[in-house]
């Protein structure tokens, strides 16, 4: 009963002040809003970075034969069953991943007619690529039709650089387990391009089968595993840790430990972000409630002359300021979300690509709205109304109600 | 003997807040009777205004005891404090009275409101007392809409309709013309002779005075005479 006639007091109370509330309620929401969609651009880099990572052939969890990642060549290598799928593991249910695909990845030399290059060779089976950026290539010309594929394709950037077209000849030349060079012609099936220009390059596809031809051997290099969601990832480790004892078993996280340290420091970001804007804006809520509470110590006094209790006036101030508040932080989070609704499937940042590519970011940047972030953003800045009043709150509370009327 | 609603014995007030300390007031024996209608009067400075403030509980005496109802003052905290004004005290100021954010009737529900009072009866209550006060066509008026006359009668109206032992008014006729303060003190002495109700004024309005069945003088912090001064109850 007393709880509703605060509410309704501090509710008309903030009508008397249309104007200056008005000012404080837009400040608020515009605040609130801003934080909204800075957080769905800040995770929408965090998700775009973890996910690049993935793709880029780390998959969730990499088996790699030991000293591969110091010395990659294929004398670093490993044998995987034909029939071998992670889901069969104890545990682990097909639901909980999104495929794996096995690899052999090698240093190499690329020779067109006229130039030559280092390269990352990569045997591929193109079926199970789809948990990886190769699966998504556009490619000019033809893609490889499957593991026996002896067809190539080259980056953009690569067939620029060694001066190569669709339907030419290059050569391979890589290190066999033995020390000796191996080398092959192969016919350019199609040319891929992808948002970074370093990838496209460094790397050079092929059949998987084809590579081991050319090595003689059928061991693999890597097997990576997607898991359909992040919180997979855990189980699956420690399964194929048991599964594969004696070889490195990965996280994206350990293998790209750059990008790993930006998705965290992203969750921090997010944090340091909302303490500067509502910070800020804090600011004019305390000025604003010290100002409304200045204004009214005579009133203030009179309720507290005629029977209102000392707490119930801190109440009362803390109410107003939770009311003007929660209303800015329902209509910021409104705002942010109808800002966020049309461009929700990205923003092309083209203009920005060599930056971006730099942080392992595609020229489009698609946000990320999530309800913890909402969530975390309400909160937090209920918390800080709170803080914000605790001030003139306390202030009011404290002065006797002869010396509130006196003023 | 009457029952006392007041009690206060050997009240003492010094505001030593600047460099000379003020007595405002200087061992104050002083009773009030139920029924009673004490004008507390004197010159600017002479304590009035503290007495009804420290008999309000408003204020804290350096020495001496009040009681009200029976209730010793001294030992309750604010909140306590908070608590007994709003079960047994009246109050009506000289402004400042009204929240202005609230109607007539809001105004004189409010007190109900905290003491509890359901929303059915509170209303009712406050609209029978509103008629009874001749108020009943501003009931649904916002203070800023209502005369200075006005909002001492609803300022009235809220302070009685609880039914408190006790009405204290700080110069209820300071910001109000001849014929409205005529009009006040009419309801006020109705109140007091037709309901019973205890009140004490502080005022330097000779009208109010001359409306009060006991008028009480005081200079220098000290009764200088009491119209209605009797015997200390032997209970006391």
């Amino acid at each position: 009963m007393k709880l509703r006639l605060l509410v309704q007091l501090g509710w008309r109370n903030l009508w008397r002040h249309k104007r200056r509330n008005g000012i404080l309620l837009g400040g608020i929401t515009f605040a609130v809003a801003s934080v909204v969609l800075a957080n769905s651009f800040i995770r929408g880099m965090q998700v775009q970075m973890a996910d690049n990572a993935v793709d880029l052939m780390n998959g969730h969890v990499k088996i790699l034969a030991p000293g591969y990642l110091d010395d990659p060549g294929i004398a670093q290598s490993f044998e995987v069953a034909q029939d071998w799928q992670p889901d069969a593991l104890d545990g682990i249910t097909p639901d909980m991943v999104a495929g794996w695909a096995s690899r052999v990845r090698v240093p190499a030399v690329i020779m067109s007619e006229r130039e030559t290059r280092g390269i990352q060779l990569v045997g591929i089976d193109p079926a199970s690529e789809n948990i990886s950026f190769v699966g998504k290539l556009a490619v000019e010309g033809e893609g490889l039709a499957d593991a026996a594929d002896r067809r190539v394709i080259v980056g953009a950037g690569l067939a620029e650089q060694i001066e190569t077209l669709v339907g030419r000849r290059i050569v391979l030349i890589t290190q066999g387990a033995d020390g000796r060079n191996r080398e092959a012609g192969y016919r350019v099936a199609g040319i891929y391009r992808t948002d970074s220009s370093s990838l496209e390059k460094i790397f050079v596809f092929t059949g998987r089968d084809t590579v081991q031809n050319l090595l003689e051997t059928n061991v693999v290099t890597e097997l990576s595993v997607r898991v359909t969601e992040e919180r997979f990832g855990p189980p699956l480790l420690q399964r194929l840790a048991n599964v594969f004892s004696g070889l490195d078993v990965m996280t994206w996280q350990e293998l790209d430990p750059t990008a790993a340290a930006m998705t965290a420091i992203i969750d921090v970001a997010i944090l340091v972000y909302f303490f500067i804007m509502m910070g800020a804006l804090s600011f004019g809520l305390v000025n604003s409630l010290v100002t409304a509470v200045m204004e009214r110590t005579r009133e203030m006094g009179m309720m507290r002359a005629i029977g209102m209790r000392p707490r119930s006036v801190l109440l009362q101030v803390v109410l107003e300021s939770t009311l003007i508040m929660g209303a800015g932080i329902a209509g910021g989070v409104l705002l942010g979300v109808l800002v966020y609704l049309p461009i929700a499937d990205g923003v092309d940042l083209a203009a920005f690509d060599e930056a971006l590519s730099t942080f392992g970011l595609s020229n489009v940047l698609v946000p990320q709205l999530i309800a913890q972030d909402v969530i975390l953003v309400v909160v937090l800045s209920l918390i800080l109304g709170f803080v914000a009043s605790a001030s003139p709150a306390v202030r009011c509370m404290k002065m006797g109600p002869l010396e509130a009327m006196r003023r | 003997m009457s029952e006392e609603v007041v009690q206060c014995q050997g009240v003492t007030r010094v505001y030593a807040d600047d460099a000379v300390p003020v007595h405002a007031l200087r061992g104050v024996d002083f009773a009030v009777h139920k029924g009673d209608w004490v004008s507390l009067a004197g010159p600017s400075g002479s304590g009035k205004s503290t007495l009804l403030h420290i008999i309000g509980g408003l204020d804290r005496p350096n020495d001496g005891s009040v009681s009200v109802d029976g209730e010793d003052l001294g030992p309750l905290s604010e909140a306590q404090l908070s608590d007994l004004r709003l079960r047994k005290i009246g109050f009506v100021f000289q402004a400042y009275n009204l929240i202005p954010v609230l109607t007539a009737v809001e105004n004189v529900e409010f007190i109900m409101q905290l003491q509890g009072v359901g929303a059915s009866e509170r209303r009712d209550r406050a609209l029978e007392i509103l008629d009874r006060l001749g108020l009943d066509d501003i009931g649904d008026r916002r203070p800023g809409e209502l005369s200075g006359g006005q909002q001492q009668r609803v300022a009235v109206a809220r302070a009685v309709v609880t039914d408190p032992v006790l009405l204290l008014a700080d110069e209820p006729s300071a910001n109000l013309d001849t014929a409205t303060t005529k009009e006040l003190l009419e309801l006020l002495r109705n109140i007091n002779e037709n309901h019973g109700v205890t009140i004490v004024t502080a005022t330097h309005d000779p009208m109010v005075m001359g409306y009060a069945k006991r008028p009480v003088n005081l200079r220098d912090g000290a009764i200088e005479s009491d119209a209605g001064a009797t015997a200390p109850s032997p209970d006391a």
